[in-house]
């Protein structure tokens, strides 16, 4: 399958919205939140062998959040970013650890930064932090400068200061 | 098996003894100290106009102003630095239009109150100078003893401790000072903590702490533990470290320079020769809250839980639990975190300008790889047209950081695998790569030599001979790794058919780098999906077949090979012109505080473990609204090491771990 035809064929059965970058062969797809597992199982048949990541992206203003995946096919040389949007309140999404192995540890980071579930995966349980009680961290409506302050008793501001004498 | 094998190594080695020694003197001379490097500022209140832009710019706060009447009645406001957050960037230096805040080459920072380090004005505007203390006085036998046999505990706590590295090399040789670097905290004096510390770092460094015999000592590197320096706004690393476990002298710097770490070594044994037995240990609450429990193992007839790092001379600030069944492996898992930083989110509070001087410290191995990947995603989005000779001039630095990191990684697989001859040489050679590079860049680890639009120095004059020098003498050193490593034969059994990645699972698994090349796959990013100025220049992608231990060291070994060829042709082909473009494609000037088009983009680059990828989304601000880091050990080692590891012996743990070039800060960030 030729590029053209891919994007063609995510148009078409996916109603995906395409960006491509021509000279560097990216791929930006956005498709909504029930066809985002079948495009992966697309792909994944379709040779995109290597999945390099899946992260998100939260859009505290139209309370939703991003969740996207990046994976690359050795044949065309073409790197793919498939994205949808899912609830900030409520986020869950199906796993896509059935087809690349390596998606579960990728969900895992996920799910412990940004508080998304990941449905089927079995493997969702902390990955950096130790005894963490607070919210998921990379949440935009966490803010770290309040929060250092009160845990670490940071005694600076965070701007450059005058000093009087 | 050739008997001859056995004996070439001998007769490597034999050749030393009649050859000029790679140890620097430290002290008097210390050559590799060059006029560019980036140290302690200094300041020219004459020439000071007052615009405050260097305290705007400053990333981590470390610029103050005294506001003061002089002697004729006018007002001033004068810069004060806090060296004790400087992060050593340049960027006040950059943007100060008259010049009156400069930077010199010195580095010694070192002091056993922190408030010291905070500089005012007035000592900012005098030239530094440096006396060494004399060791050679003492009182008493027994403190001239302690002090002359220092036993440091092995643990890598942060990025900071690469300057640590040439101190245990053939370059600067702390062994001359009694100093041994050594396991087991029970045996320990000094406790070297170097870099940033986490939460989960910190419980491992309080038990390490406590099990260290009295008088102990703890010498901190970098200004993460005194001020929370580069992380000050991260979530999860620590403030003040004093506030925990008690500090003897703090060394600044981010990270300090090698000699640095050499003058608080020879503070340290002064003042233990002249009776200095350390601060009392603390006993209070912040203590206790991080104090981890101590849990007795349930003994299990089947099977041994064993625990791998973080504290053990071959794994890095990094933990795997291994499950054995007499000596094999039956279960490894990954414990990381020890390293986490919460980078995308901490770029996220920064100007693009300011992510510049904070990027390269997600990997300290190859910091340079990281700057390419970053500015490559924001021109992309700000439509920034680099020049050519700026491209040229960023693949002769990412090459040589390539290099560096390649040969620290030859020194450690030779370590964990027993040849510790190796690990001296190449980490001693390590150091000459290291000078051109700084001569280049100004700046020795973390280079921040990249800007959006184009790289922020041009090379000096003088610069493409001293390449040459060292290139020329690195193709030498590369003949001796063969006959001391590649060609030994204790080695080769030692490595061969041990950790065998198979081919199909590199791809599944997302194996990438000289790990993916050495099981046979044709692919790198440089030539698959060419950036910067490497279409213009002719390398081969080294690939082999087995996917071994042996392979991955072998592909390494030939990249460096390959760099060199890269770097010789980088410098013969250097086009002339401009370094920087400022001008965007969408209208506009890229500046220190400007802001960019709204936007994402993706820039894959290959950094020396592999492929590295930036994906960065712009909502037009000055601030980048989402920074997603793909690191190349992130697959790697939490999906890949585990399945590698089963079935083999402990014994072979720590070959297969480095074989694999691990860097914890990557993967955890």
């Amino acid at each position: 399958m030729e590029i053209e035809d891919l994007l063609k064929y995510l148009v078409e059965h996916f109603n995906a919205k395409i960006s491509i970058e021509k000279d560097r062969n990216f791929v930006l797809a956005r498709v909504d939140k029930y066809s985002y597992v079948n495009v992966a199982e697309f792909l994944f048949k379709e040779g995109f062998r290597r999945l390099l990541t899946v992260s998100a992206i939260d859009w505290l203003s139209r309370n939703v959040i991003e969740i996207y995946f990046i994976t690359y096919n050795h044949v065309m040389n073409v790197y793919v970013k498939v994205s949808t949007e899912i609830p900030r309140d409520f986020p869950e999404i199906p796993s896509l650890s059935s087809m690349w192995e390596n998606a579960a540890m990728h969900e895992r980071e996920v799910w412990e930064l940004f508080g998304v579930s990941f449905i089927g995966n079995k493997m969702l349980k902390p990955l950096f932090l130790e005894n963490w009680k607070g919210p998921p961290p990379f949440r935009k409506g966490f803010d770290w400068r309040e929060y250092v302050v009160k845990e670490y008793g940071l005694k600076y501001p965070p701007v450059p200061k005058t000093v009087y004498q | 098996m050739k008997i001859s094998n056995i004996f070439k190594p001998f007769k490597t080695v034999g050749k030393f003894l009649v050859e000029k020694p790679l140890t620097f003197h430290f002290p008097p001379e210390s050559p590799v100290f060059t006029e560019r490097f980036r140290g302690r500022h200094i300041y020219h209140p004459e020439l000071c106009i007052e615009c405050k832009l260097c305290g705007i710019v400053c990333p981590n706060n470390a610029i103050d102003f005294l506001f003061e009447k002089d002697e004729k009645g006018l007002v001033h406001f004068r810069t004060q630095v806090d060296y004790a957050k400087c992060c050593f960037c340049g960027l006040c230096e950059d943007v100060c239009p008259t010049k009156a805040l400069e930077m010199t080459n010195f580095p010694f920072l070192v002091a056993m109150d922190k408030k010291e380090l905070y500089y005012s004005w007035k000592k900012l505007s005098e030239k530094p100078s440096l006396t060494l203390p004399s060791i050679k006085e003492r009182k008493g036998l027994i403190p001239w003893a302690r002090a002359r046999s220092f036993w440091i505990v092995n643990y890598f706590t942060g990025c900071c401790f690469i300057e640590a590295v040439p101190w245990v090399a053939s370059s600067f040789d702390m062994e001359r000072f009694g100093l041994l670097a050594t396991a087991s905290p029970r045996h320990s004096d000094v406790l070297l903590i170097g870099g940033y510390v986490t939460p989960k770092t910190l419980k491992r460094i309080i038990r390490i702490y406590s099990q260290m015999p009295k008088p102990k000592f703890v010498l901190v590197l970098g200004n993460c533990p005194m001020t929370g320096g580069t992380y000050w706004d991260s979530y999860n690393t620590i403030k003040e470290l004093d506030k925990y476990i008690p500090v003897d002298l703090w060394i600044a710097g981010c990270p300090p320079r090698v000699e640095n770490v050499g003058y608080a070594i020879f503070l340290a044994i002064w003042a233990v020769q002249h009776g200095y037995t350390g601060k009392e240990e603390y006993v209070n609450t912040e203590h206790g809250k991080y104090a981890l429990p101590y849990v007795v193992p349930k003994i299990n007839k089947d099977y041994n839980i064993v625990e791998f790092g973080p504290q053990h001379p071959a794994s890095g600030n990094f933990n795997i639990l291994l499950k054995l069944k007499g000596e094999r492996v039956v279960e490894a898992t990954p414990n990381v975190g020890y390293l986490h930083r919460g980078f995308e989110k901490l770029m996220e509070y920064r100007t693009w300008c300011q992510n510049i001087m904070i990027v390269q410290r997600v990997c300290v191995l190859d910091g340079a790889s990281y700057e390419l990947a970053y500015v490559g995603a924001v021109e992309k989005i700000a439509g920034l047209e680099v020049p050519e000779r700026a491209k040229y001039l960023r693949v002769i630095q990412a090459e040589l950081s390539r290099i560096q990191s390649h040969l620290l990684n030859l020194g450690l697989l030779a370590a964990s695998a027993g040849f510790d001859t190796i690990t001296r040489i190449t980490w001693g050679d390590r150091d000459k790569i290291l000078y051109p590079l700084e001569y280049m860049t100004r700046g020795r680890v973390y280079q921040i030599y990249n800007i959006p639009g184009g790289v922020r120095y041009d090379i000096p004059l003088d610069f493409v001979d001293k390449a040459f020098e060292v290139i020329k003498y690195m193709e030498k050193r590369l003949k001796i790794y063969d006959d001391l490593l590649f060609n030994n034969q204790v080695f080769i059994d030692r490595t061969k058919n041990i950790g065998k990645l198979p081919k199909e699972m590199a791809i599944e698994l997302d194996v990438t780098g000289p790990n993916m090349r050495a099981s046979g796959i044709d692919f790198d990013v440089r030539r698959n999906v060419p950036y910067e100025a490497y279409k213009d220049v002719d390398f081969k992608v080294q690939v082999l077949q087995d996917g071994d231990v042996y392979s991955r060291a072998l592909c390494r070994r030939r990249e460096i090979e390959e760099s060199l060829h890269i770097i010789k042709q980088a410098i013969g082909k250097l086009p002339k012109g401009p370094i920087a473009e400022r001008k965007m494609s969408r209208g506009g000037y890229f500046s220190f505080m400007s802001s960019i088009p709204t936007g994402e983009a993706i820039h894959c680059v290959e950094s020396a473990r592999g492929e590295l990828c930036f994906h960065i989304v712009s909502t037009g601000g000055v601030k980048p609204y989402r920074v997603k880091i793909r690191g190349p050990t992130f697959d790697t080692i939490l999906v890949a090491l585990p399945k590698l590891l089963k079935g083999v012996q402990v014994a072979d743990v720590p070959v297969i771990y480095w074989s694999l070039d691990n860097c914890p800060a990557d993967h955890d960030r």
